[in-house]
């Protein structure tokens, strides 16, 4: 029983965490060194020889720093990416948590990131790293917006807010091509939510790394699990969402979540390296002008389709 | 925990450059190297590498950025002396042997072999604690005091922006940051992410040209070689303002064009990929708009781009030979100076390869097109103090876009010894090879 409900889904959730961050990291690499960024050494040994030089670093202090939030914050982000990763199910029966409400929890995580990354902004109490946090939450509330919009829009024909259930209903046709305008938002909001590529605008270049300008040591490296963990469990998400899930021919269904999480991963990535990133204020008009109408659509869409 | 540093010591060496008078040849040269990842905070850094010398009124800044990077870390002066407190840490002369350098330096520091460098500073703030209250909450209407020194962040006095009341926030940035040009530092008040006022403190170095540029101003020069230099300059400012874009891969795709230079190199490959990539559409370059005068005194590219039709070349008869006439935007903005770079770099290239096919060179010696802009009576100065003007009203991003866009470093009176035509540098024999380390 314990086994079972307990000790298994968080082993689960562990090996995802930290498989999950790998991945990207390696995939990034490839990615970088494919569009001509110089490598050095292997992409498989880099990852992690990155993560010994972050251990063996020291944490240092700012002038005046709110210490428990500042430590507290990559610890709780890290949090947020494993409670998403719990809820993206493998297959009908492997999955960690399979909550009737798995879709609202998704919901809440999106929105508690964005108080945890005010809060890694403010906490620091230098200058890039607060306008970092401004910036997420000048902007989070239109990605969580759209993202629940989306997400409502495969809750109607699945007529359930659980992901088992939401993937079960793409047996016939899944809500990639049901829904059109579903993915590509989901997609373009998951790149703000996780402050990846050109909607890096909490930690970007112009900010000397924003929220993370002034940490180092392991609390940087929780930090950075933290973030490429957010992103495979965006992916996972977009996986039980749109593509199918474990739905598939031929491979055991697990497997099936990989390869389409993997595919999720890549193109999220690519846009990350290929695209600069996007003024805020444009990114202001992008998301409330364009895309949460877009959304509104997607939305009117998906509830004529259930009707019909 | 041996392993853990024996591992970490196989990573690419993390470098913050602090760069002094000529240091960005060193940043150009280290950005292409696999082995080395320049990063932008000095937290995110193992090695400190003072890059080029460093004007005494500098130096109290660099020991407190030296103090900022995290233990453990180690120096590494390249051709300069370290300043009073620093003596002991290595120093090199040798371009090439840099990149090695800093890899010995930092996995000799991985595995127990060199000693952490010592703090500088004491570890407490700089100035006491001044706040109102325990937590600075106190003073009139919840604000007040200026903890450690600054000022707290208070309401607005002018509201520039929407009328969304947001707190001002004064600060000093530089002269080590990386997105300025090297040495230049500013006290900055922000709303939100907004500027509202800008005052440059210190100015930025004035910089060395290509020695084409110094020579052409005493005798006749074959143009190609004089535009292939132009170029090269123009790439090298393309390559800050797209890494500050985001756009690592065509920043790095700009600084390889840059250093494999020569009369059959094509910008199109390039300029394709920003104008796919959405960089002038999507990215922080809106604003930065310079009025007629602004631009006149800037000069160059920069006035170019604001629709003066103004370049030195068109009185040269060597380039009149070749049907030259300057090219022109009309928006004067930081996207229209970007759009007037590349076209500038386009045109040099094909100036260079017309020169080098008729041989020609230039005529005037005493009035020259340099590409930071007219050299004729006197050589291009300082025009750091245009941007206490532009730059308020602006969004950060904006800002520091606006800035990478112009090139306002003044020029130095005469090439340093150590450059010549392209990146190579004229050193003593007795300067080469990693014999210039020591420790």
């Amino acid at each position: 029983m314990n086994l079972e409900e307990l000790v298994l889904p968080v082993l689960m959730v562990f090996f995802m965490l930290a498989a999950g961050a790998y991945t990207v990291a390696v995939l990034d690499r490839v990615i970088a060194g494919a569009l001509g960024t110089p490598q050095a050494g292997s992409v498989w040994i880099a990852p992690l020889a990155r993560g010994a030089w972050l251990m063996t670093q020291h944490a240092n202090a700012t002038e005046a720093p709110d210490w428990r939030a500042w430590r507290l914050a990559p610890a709780l982000y890290l949090s947020l990416a494993a409670i998403g990763l719990a809820v993206v199910p493998w297959s009908g029966s492997l999955v960690a948590t399979d909550l009737a409400t798995s879709v609202v929890l998704w919901g809440s995580v999106e929105a508690l990131a964005t108080v945890v990354i005010f809060l890694h902004g403010w906490s620091a109490n230098t200058l890039f790293a607060l306008i970092g946090g401004y910036r997420y939450v000048a902007l989070g509330l239109s990605y969580i917006l759209i993202s629940m919009f989306v997400l409502i829009g495969v809750a109607l024909p699945a007529e359930s807010l659980q992901f088992t259930q939401v993937v079960a209903s793409q047996g016939e046709l899944w809500n990639l091509i049901r829904q059109p305008l579903g993915l590509p938002l989901f997609l373009i909001v998951g790149l703000g939510m996780t402050f990846w590529g050109p909607l890096n605008l909490a930690d970007s270049a112009d900010l000397a790394g924003g929220t993370a300008a002034e940490i180092s040591g392991p609390p940087r490296l929780v930090w950075d699990v933290a973030r490429a963990a957010m992103l495979v469990a965006f992916s996972g998400v977009a996986t039980s969402a749109f593509l199918g899930g474990w739905l598939g021919p031929w491979l055991p269904g697990p497997l099936w979540v990989v390869i389409k999480m993997l595919a999720v991963l890549l193109v999220l990535l690519l846009l990350g390296r290929l695209l600069p990133r996007l003024a805020p204020e444009r990114c202001v008009t992008l998301m409330w002008v364009v895309l949460l109408p877009l959304s509104f659509i997607d939305l009117v869409w998906a509830g004529v389709g259930a009707l019909l | 925990m041996n392993w853990l540093r024996k591992l970490a010591s196989h990573r690419r060496v993390p470098v913050f450059p602090v760069l002094g008078m000529q240091g960005d040849e060193a940043l150009r040269h280290l950005a292409l190297s696999p082995d080395i990842e320049l990063v932008d905070s000095p937290r995110h850094a193992s090695v400190l590498l003072v890059a080029g010398e460093i004007p005494a009124d500098r130096f109290e800044s660099l020991r407190r950025v030296h103090d900022q990077l995290p233990s453990s870390f180690t120096t590494l002066w390249f051709r300069c002396e370290p300043s009073p407190h620093l003596e002991s840490v290595t120093h090199i002369d040798d371009l090439d042997a840099l990149p090695a350098a800093l890899v010995t330096a930092y996995r000799e520091l991985m595995e127990g072999r060199r000693e952490s460098s010592p703090r500088i500073l004491p570890d407490k703030p700089p100035n006491p604690w001044e706040g109102e209250g325990d937590f600075g909450q106190g003073g009139e209407g919840m604000m007040g005091g200026v903890p450690y020194g600054r000022p707290m962040a208070m309401n607005m006095e002018d509201d520039i922006r929407d009328g969304l009341t947001l707190d001002s926030l004064t600060f000093r940035l530089g002269p080590f940051f990386f997105a300025f040009p090297p040495g230049m530092a500013a006290e900055i008040t922000l709303q939100g992410d907004l500027v509202q006022t800008w005052k440059t403190q210190l100015v930025a170095y004035p910089q060395s040209l290509d020695s084409v540029f110094f020579i052409a101003r005493e005798r006749p020069v074959p143009i190609a070689e004089l535009e292939l230099a132009r170029a090269r300059h123009h790439l090298h400012r393309l390559y800050r303002g797209l890494h500050l874009a985001g756009l690592e891969s065509a920043s790095l795709s700009a600084l390889r064009l840059a250093q494999n230079l020569s009369t059959t190199s094509t910008l199109e490959g390039l300029r394709r990929y920003l104008s796919r990539s959405g960089f002038f559409r999507l990215a922080a370059i809106k604003g930065g708009v310079l009025g007629p005068d602004q631009a006149r005194k800037l000069g160059g590219p920069a006035a170019r781009a604001a629709g003066l039709d103004e370049d030195l070349r068109s009185g040269d008869a060597g380039y009149r030979r070749l049907g030259f006439s300057p090219v022109c935007q009309t928006g004067g903005d930081t996207c229209a100076r970007w759009r007037q770079v590349l076209a500038e770099i386009d045109q040099s290239l094909q100036l260079a390869r017309q020169a080098e096919r008729d041989d020609v060179s230039t005529s005037e010696v005493d009035r020259i097109e340099t590409p930071r802009g007219p050299w004729a009576e006197q050589r291009p100065e300082d025009a750091s103090a245009l941007l206490d003007e532009i730059l308020p009203g602006q969004e950060w991003g904006d800002a520091l876009a606006t800035i990478a866009s112009l090139d306002v470093a003044a020029v130095v009176e005469s090439p340093l010894g150590t450059q010549t035509a392209g990146e190579s540098p004229i050193t003593n024999p007795l300067d080469k090879g990693v014999a210039g380390l020591s420790g």
